[in-house]
């Protein structure tokens, strides 16, 4: 793991967030500022509705805060990321953000290699062999070296998980951003899917941020957040208890 | 193989309805306008069943059955290098009283009986031209009987008040409105005179052959600018303009315009509908690429692509139902001229309108957002 005196690779800066008006006026984020650093996996949790997605949309690019700003460490410097246009947002999003969501979302008609192709090809205008190779490589160190040329309806919940993992790492982003990534698995393959992303964090110095309500994930995190009222604390590091 | 056909042959059955509202239009488009050529083929059957290949008549005919006489004396017009000698043809209406009483609109057709005559119809046997030799005898199609009162040969009836017999039956030459009576020359020259004194020294058309068929356009050419009075046609240009003046003049184009556009309507709209529904269905799966930041347009491309493979199958698809149900329709009784010109235009036009049908399925990615997924 990284040492903490190493640049913060995002950081928040008095984040505000509101949804609705007048009587149903709610504050899902109240001056939330914190840090995040590569090679570490970050775990956000709260209670339902506290405002743990919002955060995740607006730190990965996804959701405008009212106030505040998102800054990501990009070639030596801070790129304000709500500062920028939205074609630049964007175009920040495919180099250096991959998202894993609770659903697999992936294409019924493609194989599990075709899954990662089609954002090497489409996002970077990857040649088809090039595209091919970087995802089966992918897939290999996910373990799913067998599965390549299955599609989603021959996979098990966790080898698409982990297929759609593949998706969020293959264009080398640096930030990845998962939202109840193993909800929809059972603990043994959650573990796995936990585990991966720890490796992705401390081998390759990707910034993780989970969001999760499920606390055996915290011995897996290297850092927690609890956030409730539009409020943000870090949790104490005996609560994140010991690996088994 | 490309990720959109990838797609659609994976989701055969949500796409299908797409596919099967381009293949009707298709084959709508494709038999209306077949059904209509074969139809108005019957304007110009005495030009497709005649071996001329030259057609001379007076200025500006619009249709075979609209000839008006021309003196005889053309025919010293034709004595040019190539032009074999030309024969003489009549053809115009006559009133045709039924043997039980009541009237008809007939054709009356005299031409030269041999087999080597350039008018002569083909359908006829060498037994039917033997008999039409003899004055004021007739033949005329199987299908036309009822419509003339005729039940077989040896019926008489009367053409311009003079009384014919029916000396034979043949096949092929069905009309459209006003039978076709095949005669001689001379019976011609009589039902008509009575009527058209001019018939006496006038005839309607005047038919050669030339040594090379080949030439013939460029003869035609020559003559037309040589008698500005005269309209020299070749057979195919006469057979082609016949139909298209009987199409036009009875406004079966424009009612066929609108059925086929009311077919491309409906066509379209489901196409559209079943790309949207498609497009829809897969929202997720774009909603997780916008959010890793691939560009929307890329996604419109997959969709456009979609509706062209959605057009070429069903256009495919429709080349043998177009021909099956042409087959089915000539075994029932009916005409139906399918030309590679109408199959290439049906074509294109609902190819087109599959594209349209995509642009119109392009709202339904503007609605996809990544924010959806975190909802």
């Amino acid at each position: 793991m990284p040492s903490a005196s190493s640049n913060p690779s995002l950081r928040s800066v008095r984040l505000e967030r509101t949804f609705g008006d007048g009587a149903t006026r709610r504050v899902a984020l109240s001056g939330v500022s914190f840090d995040l650093y590569p090679g570490r996996l970050a775990l956000l949790m709260g209670p339902s509705g506290s405002g743990k997605s919002t955060l995740l949309a607006i730190l990965s690019g996804l959701l405008n805060p009212d106030a505040g700003q998102v800054l990501a460490w990009e070639d030596g410097a801070y790129v304000d990321v709500w500062a920028l246009p939205q074609a630049e947002r964007e175009a920040f999003r495919l180099r250096q953000v991959g998202f894993i969501f609770q659903g697999y979302n992936l294409f019924p008609a493609f194989t599990a290699a075709q899954q990662l192709e089609i954002v090497l090809r489409w996002g970077q205008n990857a040649s088809a062999s090039d595209a091919r190779r970087r995802s089966h490589a992918v897939l290999e160190g996910l373990g799913l070296g067998g599965q390549m040329n299955k599609k989603p309806a021959q996979l098990s919940g966790g080898e698409k998980q982990r297929v759609a993992i593949g998706r969020a790492l293959v264009k080398g982003s640096k930030f990845i951003f998962a939202d109840e990534p193993t909800s929809a698995l059972d603990w043994e393959n959650g573990k796995l899917v936990l585990e991966l992303l720890r490796r992705e964090a401390h081998d390759h110095g990707a910034t993780i941020f989970v969001v999760s309500h499920d606390s055996r994930m915290l011995p897996y995190t290297d850092i927690a957040y609890h956030l409730e009222d539009g409020h943000l604390s870090e949790m104490s590091r005996s609560s994140l208890g010991e690996l088994p | 193989m490309t990720y959109a056909l990838q797609t659609l042959m994976h989701e055969r059955s949500r796409y299908a309805a797409g596919v099967g509202a381009v293949l009707f239009s298709a084959v709508l488009i494709a038999l209306q306008v077949g059904l209509l050529l074969g139809l108005f083929e019957l304007t110009s059957i005495p030009i497709d069943h005649s071996s001329a290949d030259l057609w001379v008549g007076g200025n500006h005919v619009e249709s075979v059955d609209l000839g008006r006489p021309i003196p005889i004396s053309f025919v010293g017009r034709l004595n040019k290098p190539g032009v074999q000698s030309p024969e003489l043809y009549y053809l115009n209406f006559g009133n045709f009283t039924k043997p039980s009483g009541g009237y008809s609109l007939c054709t009356v057709v005299g031409t030269g009986l041999t087999a080597g005559h350039a008018g002569c119809p083909d359908v006829l046997t060498a037994e039917h031209r033997q008999l039409l030799t003899e004055s004021l005898t007739i033949c005329v199609d199987q299908s036309d009987l009822g419509k003339l009162g005729l039940v077989g040969v040896g019926d008489h009836a009367k053409v311009n008040g003079k009384e014919v017999r029916l000396v034979g039956v043949v096949t092929g030459i069905k009309s459209l409105a006003a039978p076709w009576l095949i005669c001689s020359q001379t019976t011609a020259r009589e039902l008509l005179s009575v009527v058209n004194p001019a018939y006496t020294d006038h005839v309607t058309y005047l038919l050669a052959r030339c040594d090379d068929p080949g030439r013939a356009k460029a003869t035609a050419k020559e003559l037309t600018a040589e008698y500005p009075e005269m309209s020299v046609y070749t057979a195919d240009e006469f057979s082609t303009k016949s139909r298209m003046f009987w199409l036009l003049r009875t406004k079966a184009g424009v009612a066929l315009g609108y059925a086929a556009l009311l077919g491309l309507l409906v066509g379209a709209v489901i196409t559209a509908q079943t790309l949207y529904a498609a497009t829809m269905a897969s929202a997720k799966e774009f909603a997780t690429l916008l959010a890793l930041g691939i560009p929307r347009r890329k996604i419109y491309g997959l969709v456009m692509a979609q509706s062209f493979w959605v057009g070429l199958v069903g256009v495919t698809l429709a080349y043998p139902m177009v021909h099956l149900l042409g087959y089915l329709a000539e075994q029932a009784g009916g005409r139906v001229v399918i030309r590679w010109e109408v199959l290439l235009g049906a074509a294109g036009l609902t190819m087109t309108s599959s594209l349209l049908a995509g642009l119109v399925a392009l709202r339904s990615v503007k609605n996809i957002e990544p924010m959806s997924l975190l909802r």
